[in-house]
């Protein structure tokens, strides 16, 4: 028993399990929607705009931690602007993502270039890879709050999400406001990868969207059960991960997404043997 | 069913709208109750004219094809009446009520293009239920199950209730949405080409179906279909548009009898063959 509560007895342990489980958790949530629409690509595209929203936040003066508040604005327009463009023309999604991410990278590292040498050091290693072993009280506060809030108004509009992803056409014949919805999750998403890049990065944060809702997707019969699914791979794979790399010492973020992996492998056998 | 190439080689160069206006055209009794009513409406979308002038109802229980080559407005008509897009002049009332939100739930699609992705984990009661609901179910009700069982069972897809919908033939899937269509006891029901993807064999079955049903239930129905061979068979009466405007309103052997309409309506045929694609 004292081999699994051990490292939990360190602060940073805490902070770490408490914003892991909580960006695994909401980021499955989302997963189920976004992979579901066709834009698995699109995790990528919005932790590329956060990255290109925390680099002007530097710019304008501010610390790493606080640059997140000029990122969630930053982010959030540039999912509306991928919602606009895949609303409006008859771009894929991969396509409408694309060109963002590029567009927001190249953002970043512009307004990264721009810092003079008397500027506070940042670590770029830090902002591309993370470390939720190295999150502080406040940012560990910040990634509960809005993981819970994104939680509660994910699975308050559900229903009405799913009935959207489905068929938006029949959706908006039930009176579903298919176009408000679509840009709510766009801009949930966005805010949660804002966030989540604090914990894990901007290179990995798109696996924990994308990888426990394509393991689930694999078993689960119902949109439902898809859902359930996905959040216990996710928050399982987190708890797990953290654990491993504890005794390893490893990567947090990285040990996290191979058990993430390992999930999916499990869940195409099960479907394999299901056949 | 009249074959083109039995047709007078005369008929493919008719002058349509003046050689229309020649036809009988027997409009339903007014006195029947009107489902569906459509008076002197147009339709622009930015800044073209789309649907022009069109007037035309169906009585209750009546088997309606609307028919007419691509770009006849036939789609806009639909999106219309379904209250998608609004008119711009004249008036759309359903059971002789204006529009709402609220009696919307009395009309039924059946659209022309499954627009699901057929990966989505669902079954049809799944899409059965949601159309009940006005959402998708998290869990379904013992209620709302054996209404979708009962829905189902009318069409005679009983069978397919717990069916994943990425496992069911293009006959199978338009049964779902047909059942989807009818469980909230519309008055109008709609069919977008609900035989487009259906072999032969599943499309009699469906239109036989749907006749059927249309009668029992005195339900009013649209169908928008290209296969004019099988509308002769099933319709009540037939709606003709071209160029956003109603060529012809009445019935299909006086309409079909007709070698000029016959024309038209066979390169609107063939047309589409070419051309699937809907305005």
């Amino acid at each position: 028993m004292h081999f699994l509560l051990d490292p939990f007895h360190y602060t940073f342990m805490q902070h770490a399990l408490i914003a892991g489980v909580a960006v695994s958790a909401i980021c499955a949530v989302l997963g189920v929607f976004v992979v579901q629409r066709g834009l698995a690509f699109l995790a990528d595209g919005l932790s590329h705009a956060a990255f290109g929203g925390i680099a002007i936040g530097l710019y304008l003066g501010a610390s790493v931690e606080n640059a997140v508040w000029i990122a969630i604005p930053f982010t959030a327009a540039i999912a509306i602007a991928i919602g606009v463009v895949l609303r409006r023309t008859q771009l894929r999604g991969d396509v409408a993502t694309g060109v963002f991410f590029s567009f927001s990278f190249a953002v970043g590292v512009l307004f990264l270039g721009l810092r003079t040498a008397h500027d506070r050091q940042i670590s770029v290693d830090a902002l591309l890879f993370g470390n939720v072993l190295l999150i502080s009280s406040q940012v560990m506060w910040v990634v509960l709050v809005v993981s819970v809030v994104a939680l509660i108004v994910t699975v308050a509009l559900w229903s009405r999400l799913a009935y959207a992803i489905f068929d938006p056409e029949l959706a908006r014949l039930s009176g579903v406001p298919v176009a408000i919805l679509e840009y709510l999750l766009l801009t949930t998403t966005a805010v949660v990868v804002v966030v989540a890049v604090k914990t894990v990065g901007v290179v990995l944060v798109s696996s924990f969207v994308v990888i426990p809702a394509a393991s689930a997707r694999m078993i689960g019969a119902t949109l439902a059960q898809t859902t359930v699914i996905a959040l216990l791979i996710g928050t399982l794979g987190a708890v797990v991960g953290l654990f491993v790399s504890y005794y390893l010492v490893t990567s947090s973020a990285a040990t996290i997404i191979l058990v993430h992996s390992a999930c999916f492998l499990t869940s195409l056998i099960v479907a394999r043997l299901r056949r | 069913m009249t074959d083109q190439t039995s047709l007078p080689p005369t008929a493919m160069s008719i002058n349509r709208r003046s050689t229309a206006t020649k036809l009988i055209q027997t409009r339903p009794d007014p006195s029947m109750t009107h489902v569906l009513d459509l008076d002197h409406v147009s339709v622009s979308i930015k800044g073209r004219l789309i649907l022009d002038d069109v007037s035309f109802w169906i009585p209750k229980g009546e088997f309606v094809c609307l028919c007419g080559p691509n770009g006849a407005g036939k789609s806009t008509m639909l999106k219309a009446i379904m209250g998608i897009i609004p008119a711009t002049k004249g008036t759309i009332k359903l059971g002789g009520e204006p529009l709402t939100t609220a009696n919307l739930i009395k009309i039924g699609y059946v659209p022309q293009r499954k627009g699901f992705d057929r990966d989505f984990p669902a079954r049809a009661v799944d899409l059965i239920v949601a159309a009940l609901r006005g959402k998708w179910p998290v869990r379904i009700r013992e209620d709302e199950r054996e209404r979708a069982r009962v829905t189902l069972a009318k069409i005679g897809g009983e069978r397919l209730i717990d069916k994943p919908l990425a496992g069911l033939s293009g006959g199978e899937t338009q049964r779902v949405f047909l059942a989807r269509a009818l469980i909230n006891d519309p008055s109008l029901v709609i069919l977008d080409e609900p035989t487009a993807g259906v072999d032969a064999r599943g499309r009699g079955e469906l239109l036989e179906l749907m006749t059927s049903i249309s009668r029992s239930d005195e339900l009013a129905a649209i169908l928008v279909t290209h296969n004019l061979g099988a509308v002769a068979q099933t319709a009540e009466r037939i709606v003709y548009l071209e160029h956003g405007r109603v060529l012809c309103w009445g019935l299909p052997n006086e309409l079909l009898g007709q070698a000029s309409l016959t024309a038209i309506a066979f390169q609107a045929q063939d047309h589409h063959k070419h051309a699937p694609d809907e305005e």
